[in-house]
C-alpha cells in the first residue's frame, strides 16, 4: 500500500490511551500516576519533629 | 488539538507534538478457530505480529533492527490512511476499521506510519465485494474457515463462487456473530459505513 511522501512527524501523547482499561500513557518507572517523583519516607527524627513545631 | 512545531532532525520533517490520538482507516486480516474462537486481528502482511485483544499495538521494524519505529527514512510502522478507498487495493483484507495511533506518527501524503496502534471500530468485508466497491458493499453472510486458523468473511454470491472453482472454505461460521464476537473480544464499536 503506497501511501506516499512523508509530510512530518508528529509526537503524541494522550491523555488516555485509546484501550479498553488503559487509563494513563506508561510512565516513567520513578513517577507517580500524578507525575511527582517518589520519595523515600522521611524517618521521624529530631529534626522532623522540631519541623513540624515551627 | 494543539500543537507546537519545531524544524526536525528526523529526515528534515517538521516536527509538531499532539494531545489527541489520529484516527484512520486500516484493514487487516483475521485468524481464529474453525468454532469462531481465538479471534485475533494482523496486518495483512502475513509476517507481522498479531493485534492482541485488549493491548496496543507497538510498531517494530522487521527490515532495519537498529532503528526505532517507524523511521522517517523506512517503511514500518503500524499504518493507517486518510482515505478509506486506498485500502481497496489491500491484499486479502478480511476486516475494516478505524484505528487510533499514537505516540510518534508520521503523516505522509495519504496516510500515516504510527508507534502505537489500536483499533476503534470494525466491521467484517468480503474482500471481493470490497475490491469491486468499496466500503458501501453489503455486508457478508459467512465467515469461512480455511487451514492455519484463516477466516475469510465471504458473501452468499461469492462463496457460491469459490466452491464452484473448488476453492470452498473448510467450514462456514455465520458472520454477524463472529463479527460480534470480534468486537467484544477488542471491545470495540461497529463501524457503520
Amino acid at each position: 500500500m503506497d501511501i506516499g511522501q512523508p509530510k512530518r512527524i508528529i509526537e503524541i501523547t494522550p491523555a488516555a490511551i485509546p484501550v479498553p482499561g488503559e487509563l494513563v500513557p506508561d510512565l516513567a518507572p520513578d513517577m507517580t500516576p500524578e507525575g511527582e517523583p517518589e520519595r523515600e519516607p522521611q524517618p521521624a527524627g529530631p529534626e522532623s519533629a522540631d519541623r513540624r513545631s515551627r | 488539538m494543539s500543537r507546537t512545531s519545531t524544524a526536525s532532525p528526523a529526515g528534515g520533517l517538521e516536527l509538531t507534538t499532539g494531545a489527541e490520538p489520529i484516527l484512520a482507516w486500516r484493514a487487516w486480516a483475521l485468524t481464529g478457530t474453525r468454532d469462531g474462537d481465538d479471534l485475533m486481528l494482523r496486518p495483512v502482511a502475513r509476517r507481522s505480529r498479531p493485534w492482541k485483544p485488549r493491548q496496543p499495538a507497538e510498531a517494530a521494524c522487521t527490515l532495519v533492527r537498529f532503528h526505532r519505529a517507524p523511521h522517517a527514512g523506512c517503511t514500518c510502522g503500524l499504518h493507517g490512511t486518510h482515505a478509506v478507498e486506498i485500502l481497496r487495493k489491500t491484499k486479502c483484507p478480511a476486516v475494516l476499521g478505524r484505528v487510533a495511533l499514537w505516540g510518534t506518527v508520521i503523516e505522509h501524503e495519504y496516510g500515516y506510519r504510527a508507534r502505537f496502534a489500536y483499533p476503534q471500530r470494525t466491521r467484517l468485508i468480503c474482500q471481493f465485494c470490497f475490491w469491486m466497491a468499496g466500503p458501501y458493499a453489503a455486508a457478508p453472510e459467512h465467515v469461512g474457515w480455511f487451514p492455519k486458523d484463516e477466516l475469510m468473511p465471504i458473501c452468499d454470491e461469492h462463496l457460491e463462487t469459490a466452491s464452484r472453482y473448488g476453492l470452498a472454505p473448510r467450514h462456514v461460521l455465520p458472520a454477524e456473530a463472529v463479527d460480534q464476537r470480534l468486537r467484544e473480544t477488542y471491545a470495540v464499536d461497529a463501524l457503520a459505513v
